[in-house]
């Protein structure tokens, strides 16, 4: 593990590519099916969220906002903005649930969003995500504890074939359908919360409607508290586990950093087989073992030689850079939205908090760069080699379904880092 | 000091033909039943073009992290392109409590020191609105302390839509930055460009023609925008407001303060794009001037013709349906007519009144105006056989039931649609919407449906 540092010695950010908590939130409310989510705060942060999630999945996203004005700002705690927004969704759309989210302006006023939930007769969940706090990575993280806390019913019955699935904000659609998938061959019925992959995965829908389809159902959710087992996918998700096994004292929890690379897909293998008594794993997994190693064989050639900078959330890189540094790849650079404990796990040379031009700062330091579309255009200045990933993706499509994670993604990573860092090597040397 | 703009005033536009019929007009979102942007996005869409100028947002993550390398505003300065970096306060909890005033000046300074701005565009979001940092104190101290323009913009996003936003940024630039400098020297042909934001580069569809002319673009409001240009607006002839909406205060104010007249027009499409030539020029009042552009129309257009004979034989006896917002309503009907292409409807229900008069000239009395978009395309296609439906990405299914070519017009666009060398752009892009089987192959039923 390398140096770590977690403050900024600057005043501002440049070239930012954190994003904010109430973006976090809503992304979790879009992975429940028929699920509105309702941000409190000006029509500007939801007219963003939604267009900026709009390009990267190439789809209609579902939300709206309470629409605080200059009178409402100062007027209103809340009670007229959100009563009245939910009567107006109701009135042309029946969710299933109402996820209600606070930003930056509405913290600062200081409204009682949990005051004003009580006196709605809808279901609705409610959670704080101050936009001048965290990041995405954790407002998506309150608003899967909020759901659990407030929709799961106690219990103390369990079944030993459900399992929980908490996946953290970094994972695409279809790395949390491969992760259930995965999970799933051991035997479980699989239900992950928030769930994108059937929701934000880019099918074609049977109509255009105003409201998200897909993902788990609120009452799948409200049901979760008797699974035998609950997973965490990233740091972030650990509290979401501590909100469930709270719900029922009975229900046991594993955990994993990440699931980028070998190692960690083995640990996710071992603990299922454990648990289940499997012996083996279903023939396609060994399978993508086999071919993972020879994808860290095949890539190891270019990838010793490179050095890389990723860029992302903090659970996000954690993956990434285990599945680079396994292969010999060095990763020089590792720059974070925000502060984590994961950041102490992270092998990399500099593991630092701030922005792009931190990263553009230390640009000798390496010749890839794993991040996401802001990182284009320091990649192009400086001619370093580029792995599009993360938050966000306007340039390209598919990005909800590029998979990184287990044995098969891991394949698929690795040798797309290799390709872009051969391309690179050979592009500077022929010229 | 610059007093803070009147929110009011900028609501009750007298320059506004809607504004007898429409006294609270445009600012009234509802809550849970709306979507477009905020004050705060309006402003940054209006200056953000100035490239050669820092533009710095003050508060929390939100605002700029999901809003820069968003817009395709295409510029010709040669030093860094300052629009494609982002800065930002980036508050915290401490400063929401403690106030962000230090933490602002800190920005400034090192913007200003690292980057070397021509200004520094410092706009107040909802949040350090609310704190009540006084970044008119701020930029005032730090504009003596720097020596380049450090313009506060004051239009939170709870004060309204994106377009009174794009008004507010427009006064900033109006108290901050234009009448601040005199030009080298001045021409009787020098115009501004108000409301060009030059996206996918649609000024330089039409600049060069200008140029041509002998016009000489003195600033521009804010598209391919210099600082040290606008400064000396004042000095201007002629303003040319090319989107009315979002700028129609300012030059009203350039007039009754410098004296300057003002035209209104756009450059969509070969019928538009001529008459606003002509217009420039018989507003700069100069017979010789107006018999040259005359001239320069005509081989345009004709020039244009002949590049456009593949394409009308692709187009002929093709019917589209329209469905967008605002003055697309009819300026895209008019460059799909130019087109030879029949626009069967159009969407109103986001136009204004004037915007709905004038769809209806475009239209005639058979075209359909719809004020419901969302149910009545689908039976309007029926209907009239439509091949072509131009909507936003919403209608995409639309589309694929009915199995005709879509062109998306609303998600933000990657070519150039302005002027006569846009409307060849267009000409191409329904053409392989139109060739293009994917609509019908798409809506192939599977085989285990029945």
């Amino acid at each position: 593990m390398g140096e770590v540092s977690r403050k900024s010695k600057k005043p501002l950010q440049v070239n930012p590519f954190k994003l904010s908590q109430p973006m976090g939130a809503a992304l979790a409310f879009l992975g429940v099916d028929r699920c509105m989510p309702l941000m409190h705060g000006a029509i500007g942060c939801t007219s963003y969220t939604k267009v900026y999630y709009t390009r990267h999945f190439a789809e209609p996203i579902a939300i709206q906002t309470t629409a605080v004005s200059d009178v409402t700002a100062i007027l209103d705690g809340g009670d007229y903005s959100i009563v009245e927004s939910v009567k107006n969704i109701t009135g042309k759309v029946t969710p299933s649930l109402i996820g209600l989210h606070t930003t930056g302006l509405t913290e600062t006023k200081g409204d009682d969003i949990r005051a004003v939930a009580g006196k709605i007769d809808f279901p609705l969940v409610h959670v704080n995500t101050p936009d001048y706090e965290g990041g995405l990575e954790s407002g998506w993280a309150l608003a899967t504890r909020a759901m659990i806390e407030q929709l799961v019913t106690p219990t103390e019955s369990i079944d030993d074939d459900k399992l929980a699935l908490l996946p953290h904000a970094s994972l695409t659609p279809v790395e949390v359908e491969k992760i259930k998938e995965f999970i799933a061959s051991f035997g479980y019925e699989v239900l992950a919360l928030p769930d994108l992959s059937t929701s934000l995965d880019g099918h074609l829908g049977e109509k255009q409607a105003a409201l998200s389809g897909g993902g788990i159902s609120v009452e799948q959710i409200r049901g979760l508290a008797d699974a035998g087992l609950v997973v965490t996918v990233g740091d972030s998700m650990q509290g979401c586990a501590r909100a469930l096994l709270e719900k029922n004292p009975f229900v046991r929890h594993l955990h994993f950093r990440h699931l980028g690379g070998l190692e960690a897909t083995d640990a996710l293998a071992a603990r299922l087989m454990k648990e289940t008594g499997v012996e083996r794993p279903q023939p396609p997994i060994a399978r993508w073992r086999k071919r993972l190693q020879d994808a860290m064989l095949d890539g190891h050639f270019s990838l010793g030689q490179t050095r890389v900078l990723v860029v992302g959330e903090p659970d996000q890189l954690a993956g990434f850079c285990q599945a680079l540094n396994e292969a010999g790849a060095r990763v020089a650079v590792a720059v974070s939205t925000v502060d984590s404990p994961q950041l102490e796990t992270i092998p990399a040379a500099k593991v630092l908090v701030g922005d792009l031009e931190d990263a553009e700062n230390l640009r000798d330091e390496y010749g890839l760069i794993v991040g996401n579309d802001h990182a284009e255009a320091l990649a192009r200045r400086f001619g370093k080699a580029l792995v599009l990933r993360g938050f966000p993706n306007w340039e390209q499509v598919g990005n909800q379904l590029k998979n990184d994670v287990l044995y098969e993604g891991g394949a698929y990573f690795l040798f797309e880092a290799a390709n872009a860092a051969t391309a690179l090597r050979e592009h500077k040397e022929g010229h | 000091m610059t007093p803070k703009p009147k929110i009011k005033d900028l609501l009750d536009e007298s320059a506004c033909a809607h504004n007898k019929t429409r006294k609270t007009a445009c600012n009234a979102p509802t809550p849970g039943a709306t979507t477009g942007g905020c004050a705060f996005e309006g402003a940054q869409i209006t200056l953000f073009p100035y490239a050669d100028a820092a533009h710095l947002v003050h508060g929390p993550m939100t605002c700029l992290g999901a809003s820069w390398e968003t817009r395709a505003t295409k510029t010709g300065w040669e030093g860094r392109d300052l629009t494609q970096v982002g800065f930002t306060t980036g508050i915290s909890t401490k400063d929401v409590v403690f106030g962000g005033e230090q933490k602002l000046l800190d920005a400034i300074g090192y913007i200003v020191e690292r980057y070397a701005p021509e200004a520094v565009f410092v706009y107040a979001t909802c949040v350090t609105a609310l704190i009540g940092d006084d970044i008119d104190a701020v930029c005032r101290h730090a504009e003596g302390k720097h020596g380049v323009p450090v313009v506060p913009v004051h239009a939170p996003g709870f004060v309204g839509s994106k377009n009174l936003g794009s008004r507010l940024g427009g006064e900033a630039a109006l108290a901050g930055l234009i009448g601040t400098a005199e030009p080298e020297e001045a021409t009787p042909f020098d115009i501004n460009l108000i409301g060009e934001y030059n996206v996918t580069g649609d000024m330089w569809q039409y600049s060069h023609l200008l140029e041509e002319l002998g016009i000489r673009v003195l600033s521009t409001l804010s598209g391919d925008g210099r600082i040290a240009r606008i400064r000396t607006a004042h000095r201007a002839r002629l303003n040319v407001i090319v989107c009315a909406k979002s700028l129609v205060s300012l030059t009203r104010k350039m007039e009754e303060r410098y004296g300057i007249p003002s035209v209104s027009l756009s450059f969509y499409g070969k019928r538009d794009t001529s008459a606003g030539l002509l217009a420039i020029a018989e507003a700069l009042g100069d017979a010789e001037l107006v018999a040259r552009t005359r001239r320069l129309v005509a081989r345009e257009e004709a020039k244009l013709e002949e590049k456009l004979k593949p394409y009308r034989e692709v187009f002929r006896g093709k019917k589209a349906v329209l469905n967008t917002g605002g003055n697309k309503s009819w300026s895209i009907a008019s460059a799909l007519q130019d087109l030879g292409i029949e626009v069967v409807a159009t969407a109103v229900k986001k136009a204004t009144e004037a915007d709905r008069e004038k769809a209806r000239e475009h239209l005639g009395e058979k075209g359909v105006l719809m004020m419901n978009p969302g149910a009545e395309q689908s039976k309007i296609i029926d209907e009239t056989g439509a091949h072509l439906l131009l909507a936003g990405g919403r209608s995409l299914y639309t589309a694929i039931k009915k199995g005709i070519a879509f062109a998306d017009v609303n998600q933000e666009k990657k070519k150039s649609y302005g002027g006569y060398g846009g409307l060849l752009n267009l000409a191409e892009d329904l053409k392989n919407a139109l060739e293009n089987p994917v609509f019908t192959n798409v809506a192939r039923r599977a085989p285990w449906e029945k």
